[in-house]
């Protein structure tokens, strides 16, 4: 019976989810481009032999890897910072609270448009600015190291707001009769932030860390419009180069293998992430 | 009574509907090609006088795609896998024309163009328009990679590997081009052009097209990646060159500050500008070569594909012979500088007086060297600028370099299926 209610849901994931995975699984052993007329053909593990000697990839599993890391850091300090904030009763709160979240309401290729202008060398605001202050062009959007924080300021820009809502959510659920008590023990405000509001707030964190992670992780839209992976590919993602390899160079057994590998890396960071977290004690398992 | 005259009226009106439609299929062929928005613009006069003149008959109308290169690639390939693309006919860079062949999308041209036809175009737009034997692209301009000198520092262009260091060092003894010789070094498809033209020059090719592999790791190959790298080391060109595209080597040699330059026919124009610091003392020539090797100069150019899928090829034939006719090459040369593709213009007094340099450029065509004609190019090329340009800018051996390069195609086409 228990089963039998799960059916729909199990059916949902294994058709959106399990089904393609095993696609690209299968795809991943076959040559499927141009040389084989965009048919499947099956080529032993060439793919992956050729997976493993291919410098782009790694590159760019090592720059998304930064880039999710640096970002989602970054992200969950402002976040908590500004949970904090609109935790606390003050006037013009709920106006705030609705201000705050408008970044993350906007589409992200919109606001990848927006941030290229911006930075656009030499008619943005910002080079603007500088060579006002005659500093000269600075070219944010040529050099790999400026393009890179330029990405990563986007995404911290546009989903700071999201972790900041879960975390919202999460100081929400504390009762307050433990900061009370704590007052009446004679605590510190300081010492009410660690001692109560950190760890309680910890699985919401964990949450925030899982979904901003996979999702930073999967980076698309916002470097494709942003940067389109340059300069000299120093910002390009696994998932725009799974897409190059699709749709530009038309090879689609190697993207499903690249696509593939992203998957199956990000897992396992997860997995050690997750394993890690439980070993620190940090997370306690989940009790039935 | 009068349900049944409505009726029948009803009925007339909808038979005439229907001729109408069908009448108008018949007469006017509508006929769409995508184009980058440069060039859209450079037709436009054009296809209104083709549109004229094709009244009741034809109707052309010319699809401004994105500026990028890479960007209406994707536009056009994302329509092409959707199948039933709402286009007749595309233009087509020189290296992505074995893709779409091998994809299945183009529809050969032998019909509408003849020995005859091909025959009257200069010696380098002949090239790249062919795949296995099959005449797929017809050439909307000329482009080829050329050596830029400075005429004022220098009486002869250098012609070897050699002279070129030697006169450079020189004049950078005096004081004079403290820039050198000036490229394309940046980690994308200007290096791979570049590297084209001076493994030609050693006398080595990328691919060999009889066996089907890449002959990367030839002494050839691994002599030119260690020349392009003491190009750099010994300062004939400067360390900043391995960052430079088209636009920063012509910044330079622009304003004075290079003895050399390599680069596309479009920076002529540029140069005898009124901003140029060196208007009037340009002279133009192929890529230096050993003693006993041809200079090479590799083929760039845009051309005109039709589509597999078009209900109408003879109309689509027409616009592509309009858009490259004679009249139509005479023009875009005139107020936008496009090189020619026919011969005959490259001696046309009205054309040599705009640009001088039209008798080199043909000289420069008659060298000129495709980048491999496989599907996978784009791919080989990725893989051959990263290992240029980590010899170039990191400390990796030359031999290393090529041999990686070497390795990493064959691996590529193992996956892909078979050689290319």
């Amino acid at each position: 019976m228990n089963l039998l209610l799960l059916l729909p849901a199990l059916l949902l994931m294994g058709l959106v989810f399990v089904w393609p995975m095993l696609r690209y699984g299968w795809l991943s052993f076959h040559a499927d481009s141009v040389l084989t007329g965009l048919n499947p053909v099956p080529n032993g593990g060439a793919n992956w032999v050729r997976l493993l000697d291919d410098q782009r990839f790694w590159q760019d599993t090592l720059q998304t890897t930064r880039f999710a890391g640096v970002s989602v850091g970054l992200e969950l300090l402002l976040a908590l910072a500004i949970a904090l904030l609109l935790d606390q009763r003050w006037r013009g709160r709920g106006m705030v609270r609705a201000l705050a979240l408008l970044p993350w309401a906007l589409p992200t290729t919109m606001m990848a448009l927006g941030w290229r202008w911006i930075f656009n060398t030499p008619y943005g605001p910002i080079e603007r600015l500088t060579q006002m202050l005659g500093l000269g062009p600075l070219n944010l959007l040529s050099t790999p190291m400026w393009t890179w924080l330029v990405t990563v300021l986007a995404d911290v820009w546009k989903t700071t707001p999201f972790i900041a809502l879960l975390l919202l959510a999460g100081l929400q659920t504390i009762p307050e009769d433990l900061y009370s008590a704590f007052r009446l023990e004679g605590g510190r405000p300081v010492q009410a932030l660690t001692s109560i509001t950190l760890p309680l707030l910890m699985p919401y964190v964990l949450i925030a860390l899982l979904f901003r992670g996979a999702q930073a992780f999967g980076v698309f839209d916002l470097i494709q419009v942003l940067t389109g992976g340059g300069p000299a590919g120093s910002t390009e993602s696994v998932a725009l180069y799974a897409y190059l390899n699709a749709m530009r160079f038309l090879d689609f057994g190697y993207s499903a293998t690249a696509m593939l590998a992203g998957f199956l890396l990000l897992s396992l960071t997860m997995l050690i992430l997750a394993m890690l977290l439980r070993l620190s004690g940090l997370i306690k398992p989940v009790q039935p | 009574m009068v349900v049944r005259r409505r009726l029948i009226a009803f009925g007339l009106g909808l038979l005439l509907l229907a001729g109408v439609v069908w009448g108008g299929q018949q007469q006017v062929q509508s006929v769409t090609i995508l184009m980058p928005a440069p060039y859209a613009d450079a037709t436009a006069t054009l296809v209104d006088r083709f549109n004229a003149d094709h009244r009741g008959q034809i109707h052309l109308s010319v699809s401004r795609g994105p500026l990028e290169t890479e960007s209406i690639s994707d536009l056009a390939i994302s329509s092409l896998l959707l199948g039933s693309p709402p286009f007749d006919a595309l233009l087509v860079d020189v290296t992505w024309l074995p893709k779409y062949v091998a994809a299945g999308w183009l529809e050969p041209l032998e019909p509408w163009f003849d020995a005859a036809d091909e025959q009257e175009l200069v010696a380098g737009a002949r090239l790249g328009n062919r795949v296995n034997g099959s005449l797929y692209r017809w050439p909307l301009g000329a482009d080829v990679g050329l050596l830029y000198w400075r005429t004022d520092l220098m009486a002869d262009p250098p012609t070897t590997p050699d002279e070129l260091a030697a006169v450079v060092s020189k004049l950078q003894l005096n004081g004079q081009a403290p820039q050198g010789f000036v490229w394309q070094g940046r980690q994308y498809e200007g290096l791979s052009c570049d590297f084209v033209e001076m493994l030609q020059a050693f006398g080595g090719s990328w691919f060999n097209a009889a066996t089907g592999e890449p002959s990367l790791d030839s002494a050839a190959a691994r002599q030119t990646a260690t020349w392009m790298k003491s190009l750099i080391n010994d300062g004939i060109s400067p360390r900043a060159v391995t960052n430079y595209a088209e636009s920063e080597s012509l910044q330079a040699f622009k304003a004075g500050d290079a003895a050399l330059m390599r680069n596309w026919p479009y920076a002529w124009a540029e140069l005898q500008g009124d901003n140029s610091a060196v208007k009037g003392r340009i002279g133009v020539t192929t890529m230096v070569a050993l003693p006993g090797e041809t200079p090479a100069a590799t083929l760039g150019s845009w051309g005109l594909s039709m589509l597999r899928d078009t209900p109408h090829p003879a109309a689509t034939a027409e616009a592509i012979r309009y858009l490259t006719s004679q009249e139509a090459q005479r023009e875009r040369f005139l107020n936008q500088g496009y090189t020619p593709t026919s011969q005959a213009l490259f001696r046309d007094p009205e054309l040599v007086e705009r640009s001088a340099v039209l008798p080199q450029l043909e000289e420069a065509l008659a060298n000129a060297v495709p980048r491999p004609m496989s599907p996978l190019y784009a791919q080989m090329s990725d893989l051959l600028q990263r290992q240029l340009s980590g010899i170039l800018t990191e400390n990796l051996d030359p031999d290393a370099g090529m041999a990686q390069a070497q390795e990493s195609t064959l691996t590529l086409f193992r996956s892909a299926g078979g050689s290319a």
